[in-house]
């Protein structure tokens, strides 16, 4: 895949249990501080057991800020994209006459509405104005109407990947001439659906996830929505502001080997991270920073250590990286926008940031993620999320200076 | 959308509520029906499956697998290079089946199958490991345009990849517990529901049917190519179906008059199924106007069982009676113009040319 | 103890979907992951919830399934040893 049309970063929107927009993210992870806490909102028997990444934000308060009546069907998912998008796309007139694209991604949609109401659907009339909800595009299409795109509108489902390949997406249209301007990325709230589903596959930690770490056993979901707009680079240059960054590269494959797992030595995504360098047209010594999936599960980290030592060589020559889902929580089909947000961010302030619950490095790897907040010279953002189905995918940010 | 590179088309194979899977079958004989879901005809999985990984598979993932194979087999190949696939709601049996299992067991031991079988790209991801294909693995899920968006992808890819060849599709499952939603919702026909669904004086709702169909498709045209998808477009709301399908004519170079036979959506739905009659009066007068959804019932993707059935069209070069809803038989059948819409929205576009 | 792995055999079939396996294709040595059976994580997790709920007993641990599920016989006497 070439990449002749460069892309630029004109807009990002992030809320997550770190902070509610992109400011905020950035002071939390300035202050290694992370939202991992109990259950606060969801009813379920594990409150009080597992921990989770939370948007502080009822339902009702996310209807409040944005407006909208509580009459209205918007599933919590919506209801965070609406504000992260917003966010988005605050310096952005998607009515300019360029041609605006959405490409959003879940993997929940509607399932928090739909498990709330599930018997209660049959039994009175009072919530079935939640049924149209449950599907994954319902919610796009609602983004879309308050956005005013029009041109083009679709949402991706590749688990864990989703939002990285709703980036991608936008990207490569871009790059294809069909669009000028892409608003991509993704959502997941909370859901006892998602939080069972992962404890019943034996992945889901008690206490805080320690991604990398020899003694990691799981990981902790968390619920967040992240956009970014994307332009081709010379409508960007158009605005007062200089881009945010460069998407300089994408790459994606299919592990192909197992539902859920990956296969140990990580070849679905030792795959998407050359494919991303190669789109990039940079050596993999390039890269200032790895914004690794990291989910802390027993075999994440090792496929993942695993072909970064493919790439590298060995475990010296592997850059700085880190996993930030200690900070945010995995959050599912929101983990490759939440992570652009992050790697950008990365990419503005020149700083790394740390991979927390640390003590020691996987046996079998020796690899050591970065553990404290400290500045370097950040050039080149690479940021991996890897999914269910073997889909895993890598975006390469650069700074707006390259 | 400008005009862009076609994909040719060397396989295709369809599991629906009719014995599409029958070799050669086109419409010529059909299965009727009074009831209100109805699920697809399933073929022997068994022959194209094997039984270790067939066991754990819901339906979405037979259907997806079995003719994905098949349209492989047609196309004389084993492997591709990409897997794009488009479902509504994914694996929703399983998705049902977790949820159930959570509102009765939460906080015991749940069954961790249905949770991993209800992830939406499950279709993709068993292709994929049928296929050990390691290459780019896509699916959209957008309602009732999730097939559109897998085949405009697979159109950007293959303009990206000149030498690959890929697999796309569209598969959907009913749910059982969904279907009463989708009821109470006021979403289906309740009077008198059947297939084939009559269009004529016809009554509120939809027949809620499931089905897969998956294409071999690659950028380059072979001499046994079944034909090519030149264009897609889709819009997620409008109140003039008439400019839309004007405009995409337009931009693709055409008159309405160039097209020779019109697949439109009806699908005995009398809210919206004016839709297609104002487009027909607009636009296709005397034109061959050729219907699907009455005979294969309603889901998200069945427009891909559409680009099937046009595909067809262009081979046999004539239209089955029961497809044809109006005009007569054209003299020739070299273009197919697709247009559906599901409940006024998710209106979407797809040429189909020899 | 033969009654128990009997029992085995019929509860595998059923909990993992082996349509066609019958109870006589089942030999309690045979192991039941790799080369043998075939059976994969997923399976290893569907067994650790049948040995809660029919058994009683609760695995925190999936690797320490691995031992215990190796074959009919060694699940057998894993349950006799620790069945509430």
């Amino acid at each position: 895949m070439s990449a002749p049309v460069r892309i630029a970063v004109s807009g990002m929107g992030a809320i997550s249990a770190i902070g509610n927009d992109v400011p905020s993210n950035y002071q939390s992870l300035r202050s290694s501080r992370h939202g991992i806490s109990h259950i606060q909102q969801l009813d379920t028997p594990h409150r009080g057991k597992l921990l989770v990444g939370e948007v502080p934000l009822s339902n009702a308060e996310l209807l409040n800020r944005l407006g909208i009546h509580s009459a209205e069907a918007y599933t919590r998912s919506t209801l965070l994209a609406l504000l992260a998008v917003k966010e988005a796309t605050a310096d952005i007139d998607v009515a300019d006459g360029h041609r605006t694209g959405l490409i959003s991604a879940t993997t929940v949609g509607g399932m928090d509405a739909t498990e709330r109401f599930y018997d209660d659907y049959l039994e009175t009339k009072s919530h079935r104005h939640f049924i149209a909800t449950h599907p994954c595009g319902y919610g796009t299409e609602q983004l879309a109407r308050h956005l005013g795109v029009t041109d083009y509108v679709t949402t991706i489902s590749t688990a864990c990947s989703s939002a990285a390949n709703a980036i991608m997406l936008g990207a490569r249209m871009i790059s294809a001439g069909r669009l000028d301007r892409a608003i991509v990325g993704g959502t997941d709230c909370l859901s006892r659906f998602t939080i069972n589903g992962f404890n019943a596959l034996m992945i889901y930690t008690d206490g805080h996830c320690s991604p990398f770490d020899e003694h990691r056993n799981g990981l902790n979901l968390g619920e967040a929505a992240a956009y970014l707009v994307l332009e081709r680079a010379e409508l960007a240059m158009g605005r007062s502001k200089p881009p945010l960054a460069y998407l300089s590269g994408y790459g994606h494959a299919n592990d192909a080997f197992h539902q859920t797992a990956s296969s140990d030595n990580g070849e679905g995504a030792y795959l998407a991270m050359k494919q991303a360098l190669e789109v990039a047209g940079l050596d993999a010594n390039a890269v200032s920073y790895i914004n690794a999936h990291g989910t802390a599960t027993p075999n994440n980290d090792l496929a993942e250590g695993n072909a970064l030592l493919r790439i590298y060589g060995s475990a010296e020559a592997v850059p700085q990286f880190s996993s930030t889902k200690a900070f945010t929580g995995h959050t599912l089909a929101a983990a490759g926008a939440i992570e652009a947000v992050f790697s950008i961010l990365a990419l503005q302030y020149q700083q790394i940031f740390a991979n927390l619950n640390f003590t020691e490095p996987i046996a079998a790897l020796g690899i050591v993620p970065q553990t404290t907040l400290v500045s370097a010279a950040v050039g080149h953002v690479l940021s991996n999320s890897f999914g269910f189905g073997g889909n895993c995918s890598s975006l390469l940010f650069s700074h707006a200076h390259e | 959308m400008p005009m862009s590179k076609p994909i040719y088309i060397h396989g295709a194979a369809g599991i629906s509520i009719q014995p599409t899977t029958e070799p050669g079958y086109f419409f010529d004989s059909i299965l009727r029906y009074t009831q209100n879901a109805i699920p697809a005809h399933d073929p022997d999985y068994k022959v194209l499956i094997p039984a270790l990984q067939l066991r754990r598979m819901n339906k979405s993932m037979r259907m997806a697998i079995f003719t994905a194979q098949r349209a492989l087999q047609e196309a004389g190949r084993t492997t591709v290079n990409a897997v794009i696939t488009g479902s509504g709601l994914g694996c929703l049996r399983d998705s049902e089946r977790f949820v159930e299992s959570l509102l009765t067991d939460e906080g015991q031991s749940l069954n961790p199958t249905p949770f991993i079988q209800s992830t939406h790209n499950m279709a993709a991801a068993a292709i994929a490991l049928a296929l050990k294909c390691n290459g780019y693995n896509m699916t959209y899920v957008n309602n009732a345009n999730s097939f559109e968006s897998a085949v405009l992808d697979s159109m950007v890819y293959l303009d990206e990849h000149p030498d690959d060849t890929l697999l796309f599709g569209g598969v959907d499952e009913l749910g059982e517990r969904t279907t009463q939603f989708w009821d109470l919702a006021g979403y289906l026909k309740k009077q008198a529901p059947a297939i084939p669904t009559p269009l004529a004086n016809s009554t509120p709702g939809e027949i809620a049917a499931e089905g897969a169909t998956f294409f071999v498709a690659s950028g380059k045209p072979t001499p046994s190519a079944m034909g090519k998808i030149s264009a897609v477009a889709t819009c997620h709301e409008t109140d003039d179906s008439k400019a839309l399908v004007s405009r995409f004519l337009r931009e693709n170079g055409l008159e309405a008059g160039a097209i020779d036979a019109v697949l439109m959506g009806y699908n005995g739905d009398s809210r919206y199924d004016y839709i297609y009659d104002d487009l027909a009066q607009a636009l296709f007068m005397g034109a061959s106007i050729v219907g699907f959804k009455h005979l294969l019932g309603e889901y998200d993707t069945v427009t891909a069982a559409g680009v099937a059935i046009s595909l067809r069209l262009l081979g046999e070069q004539r239209i089955p009676a029961a497809l044809q809803l109006s005009g007569t038989q054209p003299k020739q059948i070299a273009r197919v113009l697709i247009y559906t819409q599901r409940r006024g929205r998710n209106h979407g576009l797809i040429l189909v040319e020899r | 103890m033969s009654e128990l792995t009997e029992e085995l055999k019929a509860k595998i079939i059923a909990q993992l979907n082996l349509e066609d396996v019958s109870v006589d294709d089942l030999d309690a040595q045979t192991p039941l992951f790799g080369d043998g059976l075939g059976l994969d994580s997923i399976d290893a997790l569907e067994l650790i919830v049948m040995l809660d709920k029919s058994y009683g007993i609760k695995l925190s641990d999936p690797k320490e399934g691995r031992k215990v599920f190796e074959t009919i016989q060694t699940m057998a006497d894993f349950i006799e040893a620790n069945r509430t």
